[in-house]
Parts: C-alpha cells; sequence; structure tokens
C-alpha cells in the first residue's frame, strides 16, 4: 500500500516524471502533514484555548454561574485589592515559590549529581524519581497520616531522635513548611532534565581538567556548573510556574487551606472563588493575574538566559 | 584509597536517597497490612506487626473498587495508545513544517502548556456537554485526542527535532509519504521518548481526579480515584483500609516505573523522561 | 501501520459495545435528580426512586450522586453554568439564596398550595421558614435535623456525672466537661477530653442566640455581622474557653491527631456537638453506649437548624413530572424510607412521630430530643453572599478557638472582612 523507503527505482529514468511527481509527493506530504497536526489542533483549540478564553472574557464581567454573565469592566480586578482572601493567597504563593523552588533546584541538582548514570545507580534514579507520578490524591492521603502529630512516623522518628515534635497542619508555619517537603520530594523532572544536561558535557573537558590538576570540586564549580547554567536557569523558570500551580492537591487533601489561610494559595482560592463562592468574575480575575506573572516570570527567565548565552560567545571571542 | 572511600560514601548516599524516597510508600504499605478498622499506634514500625492481606479485600467489599478499577482501566487503555499516536504524529509534523509555522506552532504549544488546568475545568464541561460526553467515560478519554497535553507533543517534537534532517529528506526524496516517514525513520528513533511520554500518559489518566469529579456523576461510571475519596468520605480514620486503596492505586506505576529502568533504558536511563530541547 | 490501525478499531468497537450498555434507555420523561452522599445514602436514595418508579411508571428518574459534599457544589455550581442542571436537587438551605437569586431555582410555594398529597401544615414551620427568600418558598424541606449534645454513658457513669437533661445548664454543661476531661495514663497528656465541638459559626451561633445575641446587625436590611455585641461576645468567649481556659476540648494539635468524632467512636470523648448526621456510624459501633441530649441552655433556650430541602430548577423541562416526584419524596412513604437511614429527622410531622423515627429498637433511646428542640430551633440568614460570610466567620472562630486570637480580634476581623459580601448583595 505505501511505498517503502528507498523504493522507487522506476522513476528515476525520467526527469520530467521525476518533477512532476515529486510536486504531487511533496503536495500530498503537506496534506498529510496538516493531518497529523489536525487532531492536536483542533482538540487542543476545543479543548484548552476555548474554554481558558471564555474564562478570560468572564474575568471582565460578573458571573455567578447561572444567570448570563454581564459587563463590569475591570470591577473584577478592582476588588481584587479589596479581598483580604486574595491578599493572604498571594503572600502565602510568594512563601512557598521563595521556599520551595530554591531548594528544589538544589535537590536536583544534588540528586544529578549523585545519581548520574555514569557507573549505575538506575534503581536509586527510579526510587527517587517515582514520588513524582504517584497519583497525587494517593500520595497526599499518604502524607496526611505521616503528618499526623501524634500517630504519624514522621513525628514519632523525631521524638525517637530527641528533637522536638511540631503539630504539622495545626500551625501556620509548620503547614507550610510541610507542603513544601512534600514538593521536595517531588522533583525528579528537574533531577532528570539536570542529568541529560550534566552527561551533555563532554568528557573530554573533564580530562583536560584533571591534567591542569583540578579536584572534583573545581571540576563543578568551574566546568560542570557553567556549562549547565542554562539548564539550570531553565529548570528555574519552569519551577516558578510549576509552584504556582501545583500546590492544589497538597493544600486541599491536607488541610483545605489552613490553619487560617496558611496553606490557602492560589489555586485553592481560584477553585474556592469558583465553587463555594460561586463569584467566578472574581475567579476569573484571579487566574488572568496568576497567568500574566507566569508570563512575566518566563520572559524574564529568557532573557536572563539570552543574555547568558551572549556573554558566553563575547567571552569566547 | 581516596578514590574508593569517595566511591563508597557516593553509593551509601545513592542508597539513602532510594531509601528516603520510597520511605513514604513504604510507611503506606506497612499500615495496609494491618487489620481494616485498626487504630493507629504511637510506636514506630519499621516492620509490619501482621500481614493481614484481607484488608485488601476489605477495600473491595467497601466499596465497588474493581468497577471502578475497571472504568479506570478501560480509560487508560483507550486514552493511552491515543495520546500516544497523536500526540507523536503531531509532533513529527512539526519538524516537518516551514520555519515560521514551526516557531508559531511551537510557541504556542508552550504558552499552552501555562494555561492551568483551572482556567480549563468549567468551560471545558460546556463543550463536553455541548457534545454529549458529560457523564460517560468519553468525557475522560477525549483529552488524547488532543495529545493528551502540549507537553507530550513538545516531547516528541523535541525528540523528532533531534534526528538528522537528512534522514527524513532522503526518505521523502525516495517517494515516501509522511506516514511511512514518521514510521520507519522517525518513530523507531524516538522509542525512549516514547516509552517516557507513555509513563507520563498513564499516570496522567490513571490518578486523575478532577475531571471525574467534575465530568462524571454516575456511580456505576466512578473512576479509582474517586473511589479512594468515597472510602475517605465515609471513614477518614480507617488508616489501614485507605492505604491499601493508596497502595493498590500506586502499585501500577511502581512497576511501570521500574519496568521503564530495567527492560527498556540503559545507562542513560531516564534521560529521556523529561527532555526540553 | 496496519496493526496499530486494526488495534485502534477493535478498541472503538470495544468502547462503542461498552458505552452502548451504561446508557440508560430513554422512555417516557426523564426527571435528574441530584444528591451527594456516601454508598449507604445513596443505596437509600436508590430505594426511594425504586419506590416512586414502581408508582409512576411513565416517569424515569436519572439519579446522579457525588461521593462529597465539596465535590457536589463544583458538580452542581458546574452543570448550572453549562444549562446541564439537574431537574430536582438536595440543596442545604444555607445554599438556597445563593442559587434562588441568581433565578436558578423554581418557586415550589405554589405547587404546594395546590398539591393533594402534601401540605404545608403537615411540615414543620420551623423548616419551611428557612426555606423562605424573598417572600417565597422556594424548596420542599427533607429534614429538619438540629445540633444535639452526644453524650458517651459509660464515660459519665465512671465520671460518677449525671446523664444530661432538657433544661441543663451552661454551669452544668462546664462541670460535667471538667469532670470527664482525664489524664487516664497519668504522664500529664489528657487522653480523655470532656467535648469535642468543631470551631465554626454553625456551632457558635446558638450559644450566641441562648445569651440573646444575633447574628446580624439588622434582620430585614442587614449590613454586618453582629459578633461584637456584648451577649455575642460573651457567648464567644465562653465558647472558645472550653479550650483555651478550661482545656475540656482538644487543643489544634490533638484535634489534627485525632478528629473529635473518631474520639468519640473510640470512646475517649465524652460529649460530642453534632447534627442528625453521625447517627448512622455510631449505630453500627456495637461497644458504644451513647444518647443525645439537648444544647445545655443560657439565658433562653435554643439550638440550630441543619436542613436540606428538594429544590426545583427554574429551567426545568418537565416541572410536573419533577414536582410529582418531590411530592412523593417528601410525602409519607418518601419520609418513611428516607427515615430508615436513621440519617434524617424527617420534617413530615406524621413521619417523625411515628416508629419510622422514633423506632425504640433502634439507637439513640432519646431520639425524641430531635423533635423535643424543633420550637427553638433558629437558622442560619438567608442570604444570597451567606456562604461566603460564614466561611469566613468561621476561620475567624476557628483562629480564637485555638488562642491565636483573641475573641474581640476575631469578631472584629470577622466583621471587617465579611462586609464586602453585604455590599454586594445591596
Amino acid at each position: 500500500m505505501v511505498p517503502e523507503v528507498g523504493a522507487s527505482p522506476s522513476s528515476m529514468a525520467q526527469p520530467r516524471g521525476v518533477k512532476r511527481r515529486a510536486a504531487w509527493v511533496r503536495d500530498s506530504y503537506r496534506r498529510q502533514n496538516a493531518l497529523f497536526l489536525a487532531p492536536y489542533l483542533l482538540g487542543t483549540l476545543v479543548l484548552v484555548v476555548v474554554p481558558a478564553l471564555m474564562t478570560l472574557a468572564v474575568s471582565f464581567t460578573d458571573y455567578q454561574g447561572i444567570q448570563a454573565p454581564t459587563w463590569v469592566g475591570l470591577d473584577n480586578f478592582r476588588r481584587l485589592t479589596e479581598t483580604p482572601l486574595v491578599r493572604f493567597s498571594l503572600y502565602n504563593t510568594l512563601i512557598f515559590v521563595v521556599a520551595a523552588v530554591p531548594l528544589r533546584l538544589l535537590g536536583s541538582l544534588g540528586l544529578a549529581l549523585l545519581l548520574d548514570g555514569r557507573r549505575g545507580g538506575g534503581l536509586a534514579r527510579a526510587a527517587a524519581f517515582l514520588p513524582t507520578v504517584l497519583p497525587e490524591t494517593a500520595y497526599a492521603l499518604v502524607w496526611l497520616w505521616i503528618l499526623n502529630p501524634v500517630s504519624g512516623p514522621l513525628n514519632l522518628m523525631l521524638g525517637a531522635l530527641g528533637l522536638p515534635a511540631p503539630a504539622w497542619m495545626a500551625e501556620a508555619g509548620t503547614a507550610r513548611l510541610a507542603i513544601v517537603l512534600m514538593a521536595l520530594m517531588q522533583v525528579g523532572e528537574g533531577f532528570v532534565v539536570l542529568l541529560v544536561a550534566r552527561q551533555m558535557v563532554p568528557a573530554g573537558v573533564y580530562e583536560a581538567a584533571e591534567v591542569d590538576g583540578a579536584n572534583r570540586w573545581q571540576g563543578f564549580w568551574h566546568i560542570t556548573l557553567p556549562l549547565i547554567m542554562p539548564w539550570i536557569l531553565l529548570l528555574l523558570s519552569r519551577d516558578l510556574i510549576v509552584s504556582v500551580q501545583n500546590t492544589f492537591t497538597p493544600s486541599f487533601v491536607l488541610a483545605y487551606g489552613g490553619p487560617y489561610y496558611s496553606t490557602t494559595f492560589l489555586p485553592l482560592l481560584i477553585f474556592e472563588l469558583s465553587f463555594d463562592f460561586m463569584d467566578w468574575g472574581l475567579a476569573s480575575a484571579v487566574l488572568v493575574i496568576v497567568y500574566a506573572w507566569i508570563l512575566l516570570l518566563i520572559w524574564g527567565a529568557r532573557n536572563l538566559i539570552e543574555g547568558l548565552r551572549r556573554r558566553e560567545v563575547s567571552d569566547a571571542r | 584509597m581516596r578514590g574508593r572511600v569517595a566511591t563508597v560514601l557516593v553509593h551509601l548516599a545513592r542508597l539513602g536517597i532510594a531509601l528516603l524516597s520510597l520511605l513514604p510508600l513504604y510507611w503506606a504499605v506497612i499500615i495496609s497490612l494491618r487489620q481494616s478498622g485498626q487504630p493507629p499506634t504511637t510506636t514506630l514500625e519499621w516492620w509490619p506487626q501482621s500481614f493481614h492481606w484481607d484488608t485488601y479485600a476489605e477495600v473491595f467489599r467497601t466499596v465497588p473498587m474493581a468497577r471502578y478499577a475497571r472504568n479506570s482501566l478501560f480509560v487508560v487503555s483507550l486514552a493511552l495508545p491515543l495520546t500516544l499516536l497523536t500526540a507523536s504524529l503531531a509532533g513529527f509534523a512539526l519538524t516537518q513544517l516551514t520555519t515560521a509555522w514551526r516557531q508559531r506552532l511551537v510557541t504556542a504549544s508552550v504558552a499552552l502548556l501555562l494555561v492551568p488546568g483551572l482556567a480549563v475545568w468549567t468551560f471545558r464541561f460546556h463543550i463536553l456537554n455541548l457534545l454529549g460526553l458529560v457523564d460517560t467515560l468519553w468525557a475522560l478519554i477525549v483529552p488524547g485526542l488532543a495529545g493528551g497535553s502540549p507537553l507530550f507533543v513538545l516531547l516528541f517534537y523535541w525528540a523528532y527535532w533531534r534526528v538528522p534532517h537528512e534522514l527524513y529528506e532522503s526518505a521523502r526524496l525516495d517517494g515516501a509519504d509522511a506516514w511511512t516517514v514518521w514510521r520507519l525513520v522517525a518513530l523507531p528513533l524516538a522509542r525512549p521518548t516514547t516509552i517516557a511520554a507513555a509513563l507520563l500518559a498513564f499516570v496522567l489518566y490513571w490518578g486523575d481526579f478532577t475531571t471525574p469529579v467534575l465530568y462524571i456523576y454516575s456511580t456505576k461510571m466512578y473512576t479509582l480515584p474517586i473511589g479512594l475519596q468515597l472510602l475517605r468520605q465515609m471513614d477518614e480514620t480507617n488508616l489501614p483500609l485507605l492505604m491499601a486503596a493508596a497502595v493498590m492505586m500506586a502499585l501500577p506505576i511502581v512497576v511501570f516505573v521500574v519496568l521503564v529502568q530495567v527492560l527498556f533504558l540503559r545507562d542513560r536511563s531516564l534521560a529521556n523522561m523529561v527532555d526540553i530541547e | 501501520m496496519k496493526r496499530i490501525g486494526k488495534v485502534l478499531l477493535i478498541g472503538l468497537v470495544v468502547s462503542l459495545l461498552l458505552s452502548g450498555c451504561v446508557t440508560a434507555p430513554e422512555k417516557g420523561k426523564q426527571v435528574s435528580f441530584m444528591i451527594s452522599g456516601e454508598p449507604a445514602e445513596v443505596a437509600a436514595y436508590q430505594a426511594l426512586v425504586d419506590a416512586f418508579q414502581a408508582k409512576y411508571p411513565q416517569i424515569h428518574i436519572d439519579l446522579r450522586s457525588v461521593a462529597n459534599s465539596g465535590d457536589y457544589m463544583k458538580q452542581l455550581v458546574t452543570a448550572f453554568s453549562a444549562g446541564a442542571q439537574p431537574d430536582v436537587m438536595l440543596l442545604n438551605h444555607r445554599r438556597l439564596a445563593q442559587f434562588a437569586a441568581q433565578g436558578g431555582l423554581e418557586v415550589l410555594g405554589a405547587y404546594l398550595d395546590k398539591s393533594q398529597g402534601l401540605h404545608a401544615a403537615d411540615l414543620y414551620p420551623q423548616a419551611l421558614e428557612a426555606y423562605t427568600w424573598d417572600g417565597k418558598t422556594w424548596c420542599i424541606p427533607q429534614n429538619v435535623s438540629s445540633l444535639v449534645v452526644y453524650y458517651n454513658r459509660a464515660l459519665f457513669d465512671a465520671a460518677g456525672v449525671a446523664y444530661p437533661a432538657a433544661g441543663w445548664t451552661w454551669e452544668n454543661f462546664l462541670a460535667a466537661a471538667r469532670a470527664l476531661t482525664r489524664d487516664l495514663d497519668g504522664d500529664g497528656k489528657t487522653d480523655q477530653y470532656g467535648v469535642g465541638v468543631s470551631a465554626e459559626l454553625m456551632r457558635l451561633a446558638p450559644f450566641i442566640w441562648q445569651n440573646g445575641g444575633e447574628l446580624l446587625d439588622d434582620a430585614a436590611t442587614p449590613t454586618k455581622l453582629a459578633l461584637d455585641t456584648p451577649e455575642a461576645l460573651a457567648a464567644f468567649q465562653w465558647f472558645v474557653d472550653l479550650q483555651v481556659k478550661e482545656h475540656v476540648a482538644p487543643d489544634a494539635s490533638a484535634e489534627q491527631a485525632q478528629g473529635s468524632e473518631a474520639r468519640f467512636e473510640n470512646g475517649s470523648l465524652g460529649m460530642f456537638f453534632n447534627s442528625r448526621r453521625t447517627v448512622t456510624t455510631f449505630r453500627t459501633i456495637a461497644a458504644l453506649d451513647w444518647d443525645v441530649a439537648p444544647l445545655p441552655q443560657g439565658v433562653t433556650a435554643a439550638s440550630i437548624l441543619h436542613s436540606d430541602g428538594y429544590c426545583m430548577s427554574a429551567k426545568s423541562k418537565v416541572k410536573d413530572a419533577a414536582w410529582t416526584f418531590i411530592e412523593f419524596a417528601n410525602g409519607a412513604e418518601g419520609q418513611t424510607i428516607m427515615a430508615g437511614t436513621g440519617r434524617t429527622v424527617p420534617s413530615l410531622r406524621a413521619v417523625a412521630e411515628s416508629a419510622a423515627f422514633l423506632d425504640p429498637n433502634q439507637r439513640p433511646a432519646h431520639s425524641r430530643v430531635f423533635l423535643d428542640v424543633i420550637p427553638s430551633l433558629r437558622h442560619m440568614p438567608n442570604l444570597p453572599k451567606w456562604p461566603s460570610i460564614e466561611e469566613t466567620a468561621s476561620n475567624e472562630i476557628e483562629r480564637a478557638f485555638y488562642g491565636q486570637a483573641t475573641v474581640e480580634e476575631a469578631a472584629a476581623m470577622a466583621i471587617s472582612q465579611t462586609l464586602t459580601y453585604f455590599e454586594q448583595t445591596k
């Protein structure tokens, strides 16, 4: 039915025929290509783009789900500044990002260096990757028990070591810390990216350095780190985004945003505004802010990477 | 001598990381082997005190978990191949476009990757409702038609982009159509990416909690995550039962990850798992 | 390629067959009916639907259930927004105004007036009144549950305290709570508590009313919460002192370690505040010797209504059939079926007074307490933004209850943070 690769000898003889046939193949090739893209583009349009645009539109309306939305201009954005909940959750999200992102980056980097594939360690890599892909609700439920102040294994272990046993989800500070801890266990994607980056550093570079008498630490600091820096920055921008979005399940399952709003992060706020308060105009306005913030971060990270590349180029000269 | 000490230390550290990562799941397994309904103890246990495998059976007696598992399997078994097929084809097609279009579509895909799920949930319901798919398992499967997530399309795109373009070009000049180039040239070269995408897609559909909550309301069409929620709702204090259900939900993924590591990926291993540029 | 195609084709065919199996056949009129509940409750509603179906075979009831009440709102709200709302749904009276104000609900007062089988006079007025908003009756109350004190008789016996009885006071209650709070193993930590109560407005409100306070500054045209009046503050302080000063209730960490409901179930809690809801679970625990008593009273007696009602969506295309179902569900037969779960206090007097509810062979021994308190029942205000107000206030109450703020601070914060919701209602 379909010609196998390299199996069209007959047309070789006639240059003209080849040309016409090539044009036809090229066209049908393009058509096929478009066909390949169609489900993805159409599906994404229908299932992601249109709903997202509807949400965007709703941010300029008063919409509570039942009556048709009515246009209110920028009123929802004005209300954002007046709603204490928005302030709380912005603050919480910021705290989480500031605490979790650097820790997650360091964790990814540490794992990538330690679990480098050159000398085995495959199962350790699989183990470290696992928490990232476990079903979220099941994993959060396991943590709910681990963090139990009295019968949870974490506090039992701390107690056995003679360390203070915090009340975890019952207090604002430790509740946030617990969510950060959970996020720190799930750095699988980041460490894999850095693993790849590390492996792409040519071995010859290290050999040359060893001749110069560099030790491991110097090798890392002067060779590996600069070479994988663009990847770290890429990961940084990705993690900034992920940290804003991925706090939903842990804070929802573990404490429903409590105690006293301390784990009410932006996604949970949007959830509550939409489905509990039925204030979709306001919820959409928060979403728009989140999205704008993310775009800004990406833009910043991109500029940073570009700047770094340019400096590298000029250094090389 | 110093080198040997360092090697031992590295191995110890690796072991430590592996154990630490597995600890939450291991603790869950220990608790799940207690008798259903048994209250938690206040002593630390490192080894199961008993082996009440019946707790696992109890999960199925308490809620119709077998039916939920069947539903979840049905969703995964259709959505997973569909996702891989559409994402792989779209990723390949992206590499064959003109530079301008390719850049446009890749940028758009990256931008879409950033759209939070919350922005989509509600109005996707409107669309599924128009299509008559609400309260059918198809509501959970249709995202597969769109490649599951732009992430999968981008993963495939990046994998195919690394393949020297002369390979595609020469096959094309030999008169092969796009389908053939994809199937015989591109696909075999992106096997690690396909496996990685399969794992991530499996996780996506298997653990999905929000979508079924919003789009399914007939009890007979509930999926596993809803079953877990039901168990929690019925008795939040029955830890052995809850942990048994959680462990059962996690098990296929554990098996998947280990299989991927042991059977398919050799030393460069998870390298292609998440692969940016 | 052929193989992939074949696999996909087979998959498609199989799934089509499967989906064909689970689609209900459409016959006669379809009425969708949405509820939330755990499997036992869903089974009771299924029995209700089956009984209805046997009597009215021409109407098909499509029962939709959501496991969790939080998820229920999520799905209900989404369905409404897409115009895919159920014809009949169960709604808490505190949500009524939220849906009614947007024109989502059908006014059922006129249906009730015309009904042959169901009469307003047969229902407890305290329940029916809670479904009145903007001068109209919107839904039919399914139950008239309320806040009571569940108590562990064995623990009372062991502490030598008399069982609570009607007319007991805040002082009696506190004395009992103190006697029941004990450190059993002498390690300096309390392991049996006197009181378990969730720190939220639904629990605090009746005590404010008992002390002569109000929740709103003006019942007719409310502009803010009135938690800062001397009466309200005194009740708030008394409520908070149970934990902060008297330590007869678990603190935040203890509550996190083990919830009060679980403590009551395993026999380490003397008194537990809840509505009728927990009866179903407590009945299954043979070792637990429990009963119910009315709330202790302050200056006056008061308790708070917990009720869900059958509501009809305004856009239903099968209103008559939907009403026929509501009429049946809230009639003697339907109410009797639902009373069988033990979870509801029937809103229909005849069924509430019957053995279906007051079954002497079923615990609690004093089920009648639920009926005795009905005259003193009050309900949460009906305001379109009430859920937001209540949740914000509850967060402040929780903070004060666990000693992270004084009652004055918490009351002031609750008032200032909810002002915006009152303004939006105007």
